[in-house]
Parts: C-alpha cells; structure tokens; sequence
C-alpha cells in the first residue's frame, strides 16, 4: 500500500476542499441575487470550510501524536509492552514505525543487557572462584619462590664456601705440586748421592779385597812363623828330652860311681859334670822353650788378632757388600719413588687444571645462584605485585558485578513482553 | 857316706845312695787290689818286681803329689825291692857323719831328713790290708 505524505494529502484535502467550496460558491452565486451577498456568504462559507477542515485535519494528527506520546511516556517509564498502533500512512507512520523499532530494538536491546549481564554475573563469579585459586596458588608460588630465594641463598652460600675450599684445596695442590717437584729433585740428588755411595762402596769393596789380600799374604809367613817355631819347639823337646835322659843317666852313673866306691870317684866327677851340663842344657832349653813359647804366644795373639782383623775386614766387606746392594735397591726405590713423584706430580697438574676448571665452574655455578636469588627475588616481588593485580582484579570484577546487579536492577525497571522475558533471566531468578 | 836327696810333699828326704838301685821313669805302675793304704802297686823293670809306696803318706808327713810321668826311685838291698815315687831328685850329697833314721841335717837352706829302706818296709809291713783307693794319677 503506497505512502502519503501530509504535505501531498494536505493539499489533496485543501483542493478538494476547494473544489467543494467552489461549487457551493458557484451554487450560492448562481442562486443568490446579491453578488456582494453571495461573495460574503461564499467567504463565509469558505472560512467555514477551512477552520473545519483545519480543526478535523489537526484533531487526527494531534491525536496520533498523543497516542505516540502516551507510548513513549510509558516507554520511559520502563513499559515496553506496549505495542505501537500503526494507523496512518504518512509521515507519522514513520514516525510510529521508528519509534516501534525503536521499542523493539530497545527491547531486544535490554532483553540482550540482561543476558549480558547475567552472563557476566557468572563469568564474574567463575572468574572470583579463578581468582581465588589463583591468589592462592600465587600465595603457595609466592612461598615456594621465598623459599627458593632462601635456598639459593644458602646455595650461594654453599657455593662460596665450596669454591673457597676449593681455592685453599687449589692452594695446597700448588703446594703439593712444588713440592713433588721439591721431592723429585731431592729424589735426583738421592739418586745421584746413592749412585756416588754405591760407586765409593764398590771402590771400598775393592779396596778391601786388596787389603784381604795383601793380609792373606802378609799373614803367610806369620803362620809359616808359627809352624817353624812350632818345629823349634818340637825340636827343644827333643833337646829336653835328651837333657831329661842325660841327667837320668847321669845320675843312674853318679849312683852306679858311687856304689863303686873309690874306684868309680872319677866316674862320679864325670857324671856329676855331666849331671850339671844335662841341668844347663835343660835350663838352656826350658828358656828356649819359654821363648818360643812366648814367640809362640806372640805369634798366636798376633795371628788371632790378624784372623779377627782380617774376619773383621771380611765382615766389613760383607757389610759394605750389603751396603752396596743396600745402595743398589736404595738406587732402584729412589728411582722408583722419582718416577711414581713425577706421576704424582703429573696427575696433581692434571687435577689442579681440572680442579682449577672446576673452580671456575663454581664461580660460574656461584654467579648463577647469586642470579638466581636475584630472580627469585624480582619473581617474589612479581608474585606478590601480581597478587595485588589479581586482588585488584578480584575488586575490579566485584565492581563489575556490582554494576552489573545494579544493571540488572534497573533493567528490572523496563517490562518486557511475557514472550521476550530471556531464559537466563528465569534461570537467575 | 854319699846321700841320695830328693824331694816329696815339700819335704827334703835324704837316703843311703847305695840303697838306690836305679831312677827310672816312664814305667808303668800296676795297681794291687786289696793293698794297704799308701801302697801304690808293682813296676816291673828289668826281670824284677819293685813294690811302689807313696814315702811321704808312710812316713806320715803328708802326701806325695803324684802328677804326669814322674821319675820313680828304685832301692834295692839284700833281697827286698822297693819303688819310690819323688816330687823331684835333687841329686847326692856326700856327708861325713853315718847318721840314722829320721836325723834331720840342713843342707843349704833345706833341711833334710834322713830315711833308711828297712824303716820304709817295716812301716810298710806295718800297714793294715785292706781296699784302698787307687790315686786316680796313676
């Protein structure tokens, strides 16, 4: 059905009300006599018409616009049940259209606010239970960060100490390392003194045997000595002997002389003389006897004291043999103490680089750990910053659900259609 | 008179030189059992048995000091034999006097005493039989 506007339909009505009021004009004339009465009753007649025309014209459109009135009084009053009547079909429809939408879209609008806003009233609900979780876990991460932080710390700690154990471990390593080096020039001069000593011995070894056999020779005619006096002796006997059988005889021949009385007085003389040489020559020889004895006796002490000498030499070069084979497993250990020190020594270098790259790892490790509380700490700050952002959070969101329950409650204000009334809406109420 | 002087036990004993038969040495002496004390055994020497006694321990004056191979002096009279055993022979001496039994005479700075065979074998008569021991020198 096509539109009219005012404009067009009040000119419509006026040139119809023209007409109208022309015919009668024109009847009025052609009936009245008086043309000056026939023009006042024809003017009369057209004001007539006009102000009709005019009041009934104003009337309808003051009255739709009463009815619009009356609809967006209660519109704002939060009635938005009220369905617009669309009764004309000008400018004023539109106008009545508009303002239908308008509650229409008002009403899909706040009915759309209301699902919002109880959306929102959850989701703030849900998200302050998140919130609290959240808090919390940021309470409970909050702790274990302090006590990271404090474990970093006593780490710190740990690490500092370590790695001044290690330094003085490093210190004594350098310490032990000098002196191996110490030992092992030590050791060389050992080896060189120990090599000088087993020379010496061996020359002293040599030395001796020289002397033992110088000694041994030297010693021969001691013992040849010995076995000619020992012949002397033997032959001193002999001469003893015989003085003992000449006295023997001697005297059988004094006794014989003297038994042959005068006659044997010569005899007896000779006897006796001989009696007296047998005494002397036994004298003779008891004191070449007490001389070779006592030669014997020198001799004997002599050869004891040379065969002790020379045992003595023997045990000395028995003894020096043992110094010289002391000296030779003395050379031996000290060769092999040097070489088991420079070992040592090797492997002490080794594990001073080592402990040194160790060392260095713990400064690192030491650095780490002081960055590492440093972060704890900037993480403990962060937590606890966060904590009030999420508390602020948390007050932010109640606002929002404050203002969304005051929403809600002036959106309570508008009445909507029974059919418009949201789901969510029952399901909150 | 011609003195045979000799010595024993530390003491200087003299005898008549013609009782000496003969000084001997190096003569083994057999020991007699059952013999008296002081009786010291036999020596055989030259076909004839001499009866060996310890003078000094007969005499009772001590003990002779029998030691190693001593020189052993044989007397010899009438048909008795008997063997003394000396420490040492000091050789004869002649005096003028005949002096008897136990006459004690000194000779240098030695006293001597005087002894005669008969008196050494009464006293050897004299002796009780019976076991003796045997110096273990001979």
């Amino acid at each position: 059905m096509g539109r009219t506007s005012i404009k067009n339909k009040l000119i419509l009505s006026f040139l119809a009300l023209l007409l109208i009021v022309m015919v009668v004009i024109s009847v009025i004339n052609w009936v009245a006599p008086d043309f000056l009465l026939s023009q006042a009753i024809s003017t009369a007649l057209a004001l007539a018409a006009g102000i009709v025309f005019g009041g009934i014209f104003s009337k309808s459109l003051v009255n739709r616009l009463n009815s619009l009135s009356d609809a967006a009084r209660e519109v704002s009053h939060g009635d938005l049940s009220r369905e617009i009547p669309l009764l004309s079909r000008d400018e004023v429809r539109d106008l009545e259209e508009i303002f239908a939408k308008m509650v229409d879209d008002l009403r899909s609008m706040i009915s759309e606010m209301k699902n919002v806003s109880i959306q929102i009233q959850q989701t703030n609900r849900s998200l302050l239970d998140f919130v609290k979780k959240i808090v919390k876990r940021g309470e409970e991460i909050d702790q274990l960060t302090k006590s990271i932080a404090k474990g970093s710390e006593e780490q710190t700690l740990i690490v500092q100490k370590t790695a001044i154990s290690l330094d003085n471990g490093l210190n004594q390593m350098d310490e032990m390392v000098k002196q191996s080096s110490e030992t092992v020039s030590k050791a060389n001069e050992a080896r060189l003194q120990a090599e000088i000593g087993e020379n010496k011995a061996s020359q002293t070894v040599k030395h001796l045997e020289e002397v033992l056999k110088q000694m041994s020779e030297h010693t021969q005619p001691m013992f040849r000595l010995a076995n000619k006096v020992e012949k002397i002796k033997k032959v001193i006997n002999i001469m003893d002997d015989i003085a003992q059988k000449t006295d023997l005889l001697s005297l059988n021949a004094s006794i014989e002389a003297t038994r042959a009385g005068e006659m044997g007085k010569g005899f007896a003389l000779v006897a006796d003389e001989i009696r007296s040489m047998a005494e002397n020559s036994k004298r003779s020889s008891q004191d070449i006897k007490t001389m070779v004895e006592d030669i014997l006796e020198d001799n004997k002490t002599a050869t004891i004291a040379l065969t002790k000498t020379q045992e003595g030499i023997n045990r000395g070069r028995e003894t020096i043999r043992s110094i010289l084979n002391t000296f030779s497993d003395t050379l031996t250990d000290v060769k092999d103490i040097s070489s088991a020190i420079k070992e040592v020594e090797e492997v002490t270098g080794k594990q001073v680089i080592q402990m040194r790259t160790l060392s260095g790892h713990f400064q690192e490790l030491s650095q780490l750990a002081d960055k590492n509380f440093i972060s704890t700490q900037k993480t403990t700050v962060a937590t606890k910053n966060q904590i009030d952002d999420i508390v602020r959070i948390a007050k932010a969101m109640r606002s929002l659900t404050a203002l969304s329950e005051k929403m809600m409650l002036t959106q309570q204000r508008f009445k909507l259609s029974a059919a418009r009334q949201p789901a969510s809406e029952a399901a909150l109420d | 008179m011609e003195l045979f002087i000799f010595n024993s036990a530390e003491e200087y004993l003299g005898i008549d030189a013609n009782y000496v038969y003969r000084v001997v040495e190096e003569i083994k002496i057999t020991p007699v059992p059952m013999a008296p004390p002081y009786y010291l055994g036999l020596i055989y020497y030259r076909g004839e048995l001499f009866e060996v006694v310890d003078i000094v321990g007969l005499l009772g004056s001590g003990k002779a000091k029998l030691k190693g191979n001593p020189r052993i002096i044989l007397l010899k009279w009438s048909d008795k034999k008997l063997a003394v055993i000396p420490d040492r022979i000091s050789g004869l001496l002649w005096i003028e006097d005949k002096k008897g039994q136990d006459t004690i005479f000194t000779e240098g700075n030695h006293s001597v005493r005087l002894i005669t065979p008969e008196h050494i074998w009464k006293r050897l008569l004299e002796l009780p039989y019976g076991p003796t021991k045997i110096s273990e020198d001979f």
